[in-house]
C-alpha cells in the first residue's frame, strides 16, 4: 500500500508539472465540445425544429397554394419561407436561390393551378353524373407544380417533401370533388347538412410523433445532447496520449529500466498510473458535464440534461475512465517509440471515434458499419450516455454497456502484462 | 560461511536474442567474491549490458546457471531483487521531480519508509554535496550533480552487490572523484560491486579485480596488476585491453 502510494504520489506531481500536457487533457475537450456544438446547433434546430429551409413561389393564390404553404409549415420536416431577402420570390428567383444553395428545396405553385383542378373535378363528376364516359375521358388538363431541387439536398429529404405535397394536393383535390359533388347531389336532393358531414369527415386520420423508448423521458435530442457526451468521451479517450507519454518517457529515461530491476514494480506502477489518470478522466468529465449545463446556455444552447439516475452516470464515466487509461498502458507497453505510440494512439483513437458514432451518429452509416460500431469502446460508451441522457435509463439499463467497458479495462491490461512479461523473456 | 562463498556464480551463459545471427553471451564462466570491485570491461558490443541486463532480470538467459547470494536466478529473481542496486548508464530519474522526491519515490519502492528512509536521504545528499539542491527539480541539475542522485538512488536499500554500468560517464572530475570516493566507502562497508567502464585508467585505480570481455566471452580475468604484468610490453590496463581486442573500432 505504501509503495502504492508512492507511485500514485509521484504519478500525480509528474502530471502535476507538465503544464503543456495537463492544457492538452483539458482544453482540447472543451474546445471540441464549443466548437462542434456550436457548429452543429444549427443543424440539429433545423432537423429538430425548425426542419430544413425550403422557398415556396405561390403563384396560385388559392386553395392549392395556401394548402401547401400552410402544409409545410405546420410539418416538421422543413421551414418554409415564400420571400428572399425580404421581397415575395418568383420562379426565376427561387431557382437562382436553390443553385446558389440558399434553400434545399424550391416549389413553384403556377398560376391557376387550383383553378384547373376544380374544372377538371367539377367536369370528372358533371360528366360521371352525366354518365357521360366519352366526356370523362376526354377532360384533361394539366397544371405542373415544379420543384427546384439543390444537388447536395439528401434524397430521402426531398422524397419526404414531395411526398408530402402530394398529400396536399391529394386533400385539396378530395375537398374540391366532395364540394362540387355536394353541390351536385345538392341540387338533387336539395339537402344543406350533407356538405357539413362530408367535410368533417374528409380528414380523418390525425398523425402524433412520440419519441420510441423503454423509459420516461421528454427530452429531445438536440446539438447539445449528442455533442456534450460525444466529445468528452472523445477527451476523456484522448488521455491514450498522456499515458503512451508517460509510459514511453520511462522507458526512454531509463527510469523503466531501474523500476524493473525492482522487486514487484510493474503492477505497483501501473497501478499508481491507472489510479492518477482515471482521476483525471473523470475530473475531465465532471467538467466538460459541468460546461454542457451551466456555460452552453450562456451561449444560447440548450442545457445538458443528465436524465434521470446521477449516480448511473457517474458510474459508467468511471468505467469510460478505466477503458480509456487501460487502453493508454496497453499501447504504451506495446509501443517501441515515443512517436510510434503517439501515433498508433491517436489513429486507433480516431478510428474507434469514427466508427463508434463520435464524429458522426451511428444511424446515418450503413447497415455494415452499424454493425462494425458495436466493437468501439467508445461506442459502448456513448451508447450508455445516450440511454441516460435521451431515454431516460437508469443504472440497470447501462449495466451492459458499463460490463463491455470494464471486460475492456481488464483485457487491455491483461495484454500489458502479458507483453511487459514476453519481453522480458526475450 | 557463507563469506567464502562468492556472492555471484555464472556458469556456461549465453544468451541469444530473437532474430540475432549469432548469440550475445557465448558460455560466460565468472565468480565474484564478496567484498570485491570487480571491474567488467571490454569494448561496445562485447555483452557487458546484455550480462547486467540478465543480472537485473530484465532479460532472461538462453541457457547457463547463475547463482546469486545463494538464489538461482531468474527463479528467484523477486528474492534476489532487494539485494542488487543497479545505477544504469542512463539518468534512470524523473526530470521534472526534485532530488528528493525522486528518492523518496525510489527509497519506497525498495520498501523504505518514515524516518529510516528521510534520514537515509539526507544523509546520502549530505555525504555527495547536494544537501543545497535537493529540493530542485532535476531537469535543473549539471551532469554531474544527476551522475550522483542516480548513485544514491541505487543504494537507498544497502544492496549486498551494486551494479554500475558506465557510472561516470560525462561528468567532470570533482564529480567522479565524489563518487569514486563514495563508492570505495560504499565497498570498505562491504558492499560487493561491479562495475564496468570505458575509462581503463579508472578502472586499474578502482577495481580490485578485472574481466575483459569481447564477443560475447570472458576472455581475461585478474587483478589489474597481474594482467600488466602477464601482458607484454604493457604499461597499463588499457594496453592490456588493447592488446586483447585489437584497435580496429567497434560498432
Amino acid at each position: 500500500m505504501h509503495k502504492l502510494w508512492a507511485a500514485i504520489r509521484k504519478e500525480g506531481l509528474i502530471l502535476l508539472r507538465d503544464r503543456n500536457g495537463l492544457a492538452t487533457l483539458f482544453i482540447m475537450p472543451v474546445v471540441l465540445i464549443f466548437v462542434m456544438t456550436l457548429t452543429q446547433d444549427n443543424t440539429f434546430k433545423s432537423i429538430n425544429e425548425k426542419g430544413l429551409p425550403i422557398l415556396v413561389v405561390d403563384n396560385d393564390n388559392d386553395s392549392l397554394g395556401t394548402s401547401i404553404v400552410r402544409g409545410l409549415k405546420e410539418s416538421d420536416l422543413c421551414s418554409v419561407t415564400t420571400k428572399i431577402d425580404g421581397k415575395q420570390a418568383t420562379e426565376k428567383t427561387a431557382k437562382k436561390a436553390v443553385a446558389e444553395g440558399k434553400f434545399l428545396l424550391g416549389i413553384v405553385i403556377p398560376k391557376g393551378a387550383t383553378e384547373a383542378i376544380r374544372s377538371n373535378i367539377s367536369d370528372i363528376i358533371s360528366s360521371a353524373m352525366a354518365l357521360d364516359e366519352e366526356a370523362v375521358s376526354a377532360i384533361e388538363r394539366k397544371t405542373t407544380i415544379t420543384f427546384f431541387v439543390d444537388p447536395v439536398a439528401k434524397k430521402t429529404f426531398i422524397s419526404a417533401v414531395v411526398s408530402n405535397v402530394e398529400t396536399f394536393i391529394s386533400e385539396m383535390k378530395t375537398k374540391v370533388m366532395f364540394q362540387t359533388f355536394t353541390d351536385e347531389m345538392q341540387s338533387l336532393m336539395e339537402d344543406g347538412e350533407i356538405n357539413n358531414k362530408v367535410n368533417n369527415q374528409v380528414n380523418p386520420v390525425e398523425f402524433s410523433t412520440v419519441y420510441a423508448s423503454e423509459y420516461l423521458n421528454d427530452k429531445v435530442p438536440d446539438a447539445v445532447q449528442h455533442n456534450v457526451p460525444a466529445w468528452t468521451i472523445f477527451g476523456m479517450f484522448f488521455i491514450v496520449i498522456a499515458v503512451v507519454g508517460n509510459v514511453m518517457r520511462e522507458k526512454n529515461e531509463g527510469t523503466s529500466f531501474r523500476l524493473q530491476a525492482m522487486p514487484d514494480t510493474y503492477l505497483i506502477m501501473m497501478n499508481g498510473k491507472i489510479m492518477v489518470y482515471v482521476v483525471v478522466c473523470f475530473i475531465q468529465f465532471l467538467l466538460m458535464i459541468a460546461l454542457g449545463i451551466f456555460v452552453l446556455p450562456l451561449l444560447g444552447l440548450p442545457s445538458l440534461g443528465l436524465g434521470e439516475s446521477i449516480p448511473a452516470v457517474l458510474f459508467l464515466a468511471l468505467c469510460t475512465a478505466f477503458a480509456a487509461t487501460g487502453f493508454g498502458v496497453m499501447i504504451g507497453t506495446a509501443s517501441t517509440s515515443e512517436q510510434q505510440g503517439s501515433m498508433i494512439g491517436s489513429l486507433s483513437i480516431l478510428l474507434m471515434a469514427a466508427i463508434g458514432g463520435i464524429l458522426v451518429p451511428t444511424y446515418v452509416m450503413p447497415e455494415l458499419m452499424r454493425t462494425v460500431s458495436l466493437i468501439s469502446p467508445l461506442n459502448w460508451s456513448l451508447q450508455g450516455f445516450y440511454t441516460l441522457f435521451l431515454k431516460g435509463g437508469t443504472f440497470i439499463s447501462i449495466l451492459p454497456n458499463a460490463l463491455a467497458l470494464i471486460i475492456f479495462f481488464l483485457l487491455t491490461m491483461s495484454i500489458s502484462f502479458m507483453l511487459n512479461r514476453s519481453k522480458k523473456i526475450k | 560461511m557463507t563469506d567464502r562463498i562468492p556472492i555471484l556464480t555464472i556458469s556456461n551463459l549465453t544468451k541469444t536474442y530473437p532474430k540475432a545471427f549469432e548469440p550475445t553471451l557465448k558460455g560466460i564462466d565468472l565468480a565474484v567474491q564478496r567484498g570485491e570491485i570487480f571491474g567488467l570491461l571490454g569494448p561496445n558490443g562485447a555483452g557487458k549490458t546484455t550480462l547486467i541486463s540478465i543480472l537485473c532480470g530484465l532479460t532472461h538467459p538462453s541457457s547457463g546457471e547463475i547463482y546469486l547470494d545463494g538464489h538461482s536466478l531468474p527463479s528467484a529473481l523477486q528474492e534476489v531483487k532487494p539485494l542488487i542496486g543497479v545505477v544504469p548508464q542512463d539518468i534512470a530519474l524523473y526530470p521534472t521531480l526534485s532530488a528528493r522526491e525522486n528518492l523518496l519515490f525510489f527509497g519506497a519502492m525498495y520498501g523504505l519508509r518514515g524516518k529510516e528512509l528521510n534520514s537515509n536521504i539526507s544523509d546520502w545528499l549530505e555525504r555527495l554535496g547536494l544537501s543545497d539542491a535537493a529540493d530542485r527539480r532535476l531537469e535543473t541539475f549539471s551532469g554531474g550533480m544527476k551522475r550522483r542522485v542516480n548513485l544514491i538512488a541505487s543504494i537507498l536499500h544497502k544492496p549486498k552487490l551494486l551494479i554500475l554500468d558506465e557510472p561516470t560517464v560525462g561528468v567532470d572530475v570533482q564529480s567522479r572523484n565524489a563518487l569514486i570516493d563514495q563508492l570505495e566507502l560504499l565497498n570498505k562497508a562491504g558492499m560487493t560491486i561491479i562495475y564496468t567502464s570505458h575509462h581503463l585508467e579508472e578502472a586499474q585505480d578502482f577495481c580490485t579485480r578485472v574481466a575483459i570481455m569481447d564477443y560475447g566471452q570472458i576472455i581475461l580475468t585478474g587483478k589489474p596488476e597481474e594482467l600488466i604484468a602477464q601482458t607484454n610490453e604493457a604499461r597499463n590496463l588499457e594496453d592490456v585491453f588493447l592488446s586483447l581486442t585489437k584497435r580496429k573500432p567497434r560498432d
